[in-house]
Parts: structure tokens; C-alpha cells; sequence
């Protein structure tokens, strides 16, 4: 077990030096650079300043001094934002992402699970059949979609009642995270919900929920203890995944609502060629979303006991 | 009043394709420290029987439409209590084929032997734990202690069966319904599952009613035998009865297709041809009469009532009527 976590660790740090390169060349073949903008230099400033920063330095030995200081946990400092540096950046602006992030999840599990089951248990009944027809247009709407008009079912709902229910957009309290987390979350809420309702239509035949039965434990007990826990199971397998496509479909719902996310800070860092800040949030999302997988892995050898890593 | 009594019981199921009489007034009765076997092909029914007495067959599509099952004389098929316990893991233990996926995969066995004991008898998780490491020690499972903390996919298909057992007489039952336990396994593991049952009966003399194939296995443990065919009980008595003067077609047919090892008999096994009829629409006569070899104009078109043999034994064939000219007797003395 532990031996099996240090080997994840290990492909992790590869996969994430994997995507640190990959970017960073990328980055460089992009047109353009942190001074063209609308705030015209002088050609005089221009070169003081990338002889400041080293970007007058071939690429190669740029890359190698970023992947120094990148071991070193070091991104350097913001072009655009006067004397921040990339972790500070990080700091502030990450916690917000986590939080939207993390309730994103909460919804999309609790709902997953709790429609996936009444679905099964309403099977071809009619809150089987709403469920699912929701489901679809769940999977098959992008979330951008769902915050325009969840912004817009929001502005007519205050309009209604005349005083600010739920506010549109920014961020502060509860109020402002629970539309675009639930927002975020809708995607996968669907997926999960269609992977719950199938897998429990499984379990429900299963010979040991017989047995179960044969013994006389009561339905309810049935019902948590042997058929919620096999039959969610699958449902923690897409849980890494899932983890990934929340963080980034957090960059478009954090811009819609305009809440001051990582994701947000990273859109507008590739908008400006933020050099420092593009490698900083993507070497932090990769290693972030690479924890979270490995994390998902090991969960699954505790709920699972058949599951053995090594 | 015996143990358990089954009265005229008729289960269906309602499919895309229709109904499905699966179980058509089947009776029988077994007593305290008695096995009764319920044999017949695969599809006949037993199963469904025991299943639906138990309330294990899903409601919907499965119902029972008519007959009694007495337990101690109290109706268990409206009202699985019995003095507010439920009969199901307390009174009447049960094991099935497939000892691999019959257990949850995600509960130690320990705990799920304990829990019977928890439900029913009120046991702590702790004290129900450790009678279960008795219960695993009583049926033979080396280092029990340890093993019952180990997870179904760690027992090999014996050592999973024995659980099953362990699982299925933690609160001492009545009757232990055992659903083709040793089919799933080889053959000299069969025998010691078998073995184990069999002692386990000495010891608390509980019923066991055995559904099976197997009549080699009918023969070692069953005190009384019921034929099955299409839903319907063909012959009933005393395992002697039923093997060594078999009443009925079906039975003779069966036991030509069982496979013997008797050195210097060379004979081909005896297949029954045919295929048994369809139970979306039971023939009107006899459901035997089609794959019958000693069929009679009557058995096509009347369901012969049950005759008795003797008391205790009792067959559904006309050739036993009174009036009925083939020389009955003789045909199965032959056999």
C-alpha cells in the first residue's frame, strides 16, 4: 500500500514534468509576447525589460532555468500584475476554485447517487423517465450554457420577487457559490446518475442481496448495507475523472459569473501571454488533478476490498 | 401437524411473453429432523417453490396466486412474522448454488455471518462477531479467527459454502432450505458440504428440505422425495418408495439417465426425449403425457389427480387408475 502510493507519486511528478514541458513549448510557439498589448513600449523598454526577466535568453536555456526553478516550487512573478509573484497568485485566487470546486462535487455525488437510486428503485415508472430525459440534457448541454441561463432564470427570479434572492454573479458569501457550483456540477451529476441507476439495476438481481434477503435483514438495512455500498462502486471509479472535468469547466463558469478563481486568473494570463502565470496555474492544475486521481485510487482499495494495489 | 407444510401452492409470473404458470399446486410437508428432497429437471420449479415460501422471488412480475405454507401451523405466505420475528435467517435458514456470488463481496465474512445473529437475536457487533468465529470453527474452517475477517474473494468455492452454512444456522433454525448447495462445486468437495449438513442435522435436529438433481445425493441424505415436472409434483413418498418402486414415468425416467458405476454394466445413459412443455400455456392433460413412452389417450387430455400408492406414497399417473389395463405393477417392477 505504501509502496504502491510512493510508485503513483512518482509517475505523478513524471506526468506533471510531461505537461510543464509540453506547455512551455507551446507557449513559446504562440505569436507574441507578455509586451504586445494595447499599452505600447518603447523598443528601449522592451529590451530592458526581457533582458529583466531573461526572455532575450534562447528558449532552451529558458526552459532549463524554469524547470530549476520549478523544483524548487519558484514561478517566478505575474508580467502583467505590478510585483506578485505566481504562488501568491496561486494563494489567493486557488482557495476560491477549491470551494466552488468541492461543492461542485458534493452536488454531483450526493445528486448522482440520490437520482441514480430512485431512478432504479422507479424503474420505467415516470420519475425513471423525467430523471433520465433531464440526464441527457444534463450530459449533452455544455456548462457555459447552463451559467447563461442560470444567470438569466436568476435576474428574472429577483426581478420577480423585487429584492436580490440569489446574487448574479461575483463572489463573497454562500449565496454567491451555490448557482455556479450547482452549475458546474450539473454535467457530471447527469453522468453519474445514469452510471448509478445501472449499476443498481445490477445489484438489485444480485444473488447476495438474495441472501440478504434469506437471512431476514430489514429492507432498509438491505438496502445501505449491501446494495448502496457495491453499487457505488463504479461511481467512485469516474470520480477522478470526473474531478478533472469540474476543475475545467470551472475555467468558463468562473469567467461567467465573474468570480475571481484560479481558473479565471488562468484565462486571462493565456489572453495576456502571462508567461509566469500560465506555467504556474497549469503546472498547479496538472499536479492537482494527478492528486486527486491518485487519491480516487486509493479510496476505491477501501471501499473495495478486492482491490489490491500493489 | 408437520414442521412445514406446503399446500396447493401455484406461483406465476407475468412477462413481456405472458404468464408464466411456473408452480401449479405443489404440496408436501417435512418434519423436525427430516430431509425432504424436491428433485426434478432443470426449470420444474423447485426453486420458484422454495423462493417464493420465502419471499425471495420479486413481486412484481412473480406471484403467488393460491396455497398455504404453515410453519408451526402459522401462514408464512401473507405475513413472514412469526410473534413479531421475522421467520427469514430465524426459523428457516437458507443456502444456495453459487456459494461465489451468494455472499457480499464488499462485507467480511465474518460480519456477514453476524449478521443474522444481530438482526434477529439482538447480539452486540461485537458478541455476534465472535459466536461467528464458533460458527465458522463448527463448520470446519481452519483459523476461523482469522478467517473471519477476510473478505469472499479470499475463500476458495468450499470454504465460501461452508460460510453460507455458518450464515444459515447462526440462529439455530427449524429448517434449512438448501438450494442445490453442492452443484457449484467438485465433486469431493460436494461431499464433504454434504457431510457437514448431514451432521449438522444430528446435532440440532433441524428439517432440511434439499432441492437437487442429484438423486446420488437423494439417496445419502433424503428421508422423503418429491418428484417435480412443469410445476407440478409427479410423485411424492419415502426415498425407498420413490427409488426402488417408482410410480411414476418420470421418475423411471430419470433414474435411466442417471449414470452409473457399477463395474461390468455396459449400457448407454437414457436420455428423455423431448424437452418439457411450455409453461406460458400448460398442456391440459398430463404436462408428462408428450415425452411420456406409456402416454394414454386420457393423459393428453385430463390432469390426473393424485393417487395413493400407499399412505405415504403418492403418485400423478393414470396408469395407476383402477380401471387402467396396462399391467401397471409390472411395468415399473421392471424398471
Amino acid at each position: 500500500m505504501v509502496w504502491y502510493t510512493v510508485k503513483r507519486l512518482i509517475q505523478g511528478i513524471i506526468t506533471v514534468w510531461f505537461i510543464a514541458t509540453a506547455t512551455f513549448w507551446a507557449m513559446h510557439q504562440v505569436p507574441g509576447d507578455p509586451f504586445i498589448g494595447e499599452k505600447a513600449v518603447s523598443p528601449e523598454v522592451e529590451a530592458n525589460l526581457k533582458a529583466r526577466w531573461g526572455l532575450d535568453k534562447p528558449a532552451y536555456e529558458q526552459y532549463a532555468i524554469f524547470l530549476v526553478n520549478m523544483a524548487r516550487g519558484d514561478f517566478g512573478i505575474s508580467f502583467t500584475q505590478e510585483s506578485r509573484s505566481v504562488n501568491e497568485i496561486i494563494q489567493e485566487r486557488f482557495p476560491v476554485s477549491a470551494i466552488l470546486g468541492i461543492l461542485a462535487i458534493v452536488f454531483a455525488g450526493l445528486g448522482g447517487v440520490l437520482y441514480g437510486a430512485l431512478t432504479a428503485l422507479y424503474r420505467n415508472q415516470w420519475p425513471d423517465v423525467i430523471i433520465i430525459l433531464l440526464v441527457i440534457i444534463g450530459i449533452s448541454v455544455p456548462s457555459f450554457v447552463f451559467a447563461s441561463v442560470g444567470q438569466l432564470v436568476l435576474v428574472t427570479i429577483n426581478q420577480i420577487l423585487g429584492f436580490t434572492l440569489l446574487p448574479v454573479a461575483g463572489w463573497g458569501d454562500v449565496a454567491h457559490m451555490l448557482v455556479p457550483a450547482l452549475v458546474l456540477g450539473l454535467g457530471t451529476m447527469a453522468f453519474l446518475t445514469r452510471l448509478m441507476r445501472s449499476s443498481m439495476l445490477e445489484i438489485v438481481s444480485a444473488d447476495f442481496i438474495r441472501t440478504a434477503r434469506s437471512k431476514g435483514v430489514p429492507a432498509a438495512q438491505v438496502f445501505s448495507r449491501h446494495q448502496l455500498r457495491n453499487a457505488v462502486l463504479p461511481v467512485i471509479t469516474v470520480l477522478g475523472p470526473s474531478v478533472a472535468s469540474i476543475t475545467t469547466g470551472g475555467f468558463v463558469v468562473e469567467n461567467i459569473f465573474g468570480i475571481p478563481g484560479l481558473g479565471q486568473s488562468f484565462v486571462l494570463a493565456v489572453q495576456q501571454s502571462d508567461y509566469g502565470v500560465i506555467m504556474g496555474t497549469t503546472v498547479f492544475y496538472g499536479a492537482f488533478l494527478v492528486l486527486m486521481v491518485i487519491i480516487v485510487d486509493l479510496l476505491y482499495a477501501w471501499i473495495d476490498p478486492r482491490v489490491r494495489l500493489e | 401437524m408437520a414442521l412445514l407444510e406446503v399446500n396447493d401452492l401455484h406461483v406465476e409470473f407475468t412477462t413481456y411473453g405472458g404468464i408464466v404458470h411456473a408452480v401449479r399446486g405443489v404440496d408436501f410437508a417435512v418434519d423436525e429432523g427430516e430431509t425432504l428432497a424436491i428433485v426434478g429437471e432443470s426449470g420444474c420449479g423447485k426453486s420458484v417453490t422454495m423462493q417464493s415460501i420465502m419471499g425471495l422471488i420479486p413481486m412484481p412480475p412473480g406471484r403467488i396466486t393460491k396455497g398455504t405454507a404453515l410453519l408451526q401451523g402459522h401462514d408464512i405466505i401473507q405475513n413472514k412474522i412469526i410473534d413479531g420475528r421475522d421467520i427469514r435467517g430465524n426459523f428457516v435458514g437458507m443456502i444456495f448454488q453459487d456459494p461465489m456470488s451468494s455472499l457480499n463481496p464488499t462485507m467480511t465474512i465474518g460480519a456477514q455471518i453476524a449478521e443474522p445473529l444481530e438482526v434477529h437475536r439482538g447480539y452486540s457487533h461485537r458478541d455476534a462477531m465472535k459466536r461467528a468465529v464458533e460458527l465458522l470453527d463448527l463448520v470446519q474452517i481452519p483459523e476461523a479467527a482469522k478467517r473471519s475477517r477476510q473478505y469472499p474473494f479470499e475463500f476458495s468455492g468450499g470454504m465460501l459454502q461452508r460460510s453460507m452454512i455458518a450464515m444459515a444456522i447462526a440462529c439455530e433454525p427449524l429448517v434449512l432450505i438448501a438450494d442445490e448447495p453442492s452443484t457449484a462445486l467438485d465433486v469431493t468437495i460436494q461431499a464433504q458440504i454434504l457431510d457437514l449438513v448431514e451432521s449438522i442435522q444430528r446435532e440440532t435436529g433441524m428439517a432440511i428440505v434439499l432441492i437437487t438433481h442429484d438423486l446420488g445425493v437423494v439417496a445419502r441424505l433424503a428421508d422423503t422425495v418429491t418428484v417435480m415436472y412443469a410445476g407440478e409434483v409427479m410423485e411424492a413418498g419415502s426415498v425407498d418408495d420413490v427409488f426402488y418402486r417408482s410410480a411414476h414415468p418420470y421418475t423411471l425416467g430419470l433414474k435411466e439417465a442417471m449414470p452409473t458405476n457399477q463395474t461390468g454394466r455396459t449400457r448407454q445413459l437414457k436420455p428423455i426425449d423431448g424437452t418439457p412443455p411450455d409453461l406460458f400455456a400448460p398442456p391440459e392433460g398430463c404436462a408428462y403425457a408428450a415425452r411420456c413412452p406409456h402416454a394414454m389417450e386420457v393423459c393428453l387430455d385430463h390432469n390426473p389427480d393424485p393417487f395413493a400408492i400407499h399412505d405415504e406414497h403418492r403418485t400423478k399417473c393414470w396408469l395407476h387408475h383402477e380401471d387402467c389395463d396396462v399391467e401397471a405393477e409390472g411395468l415399473f417392477q421392471a424398471a
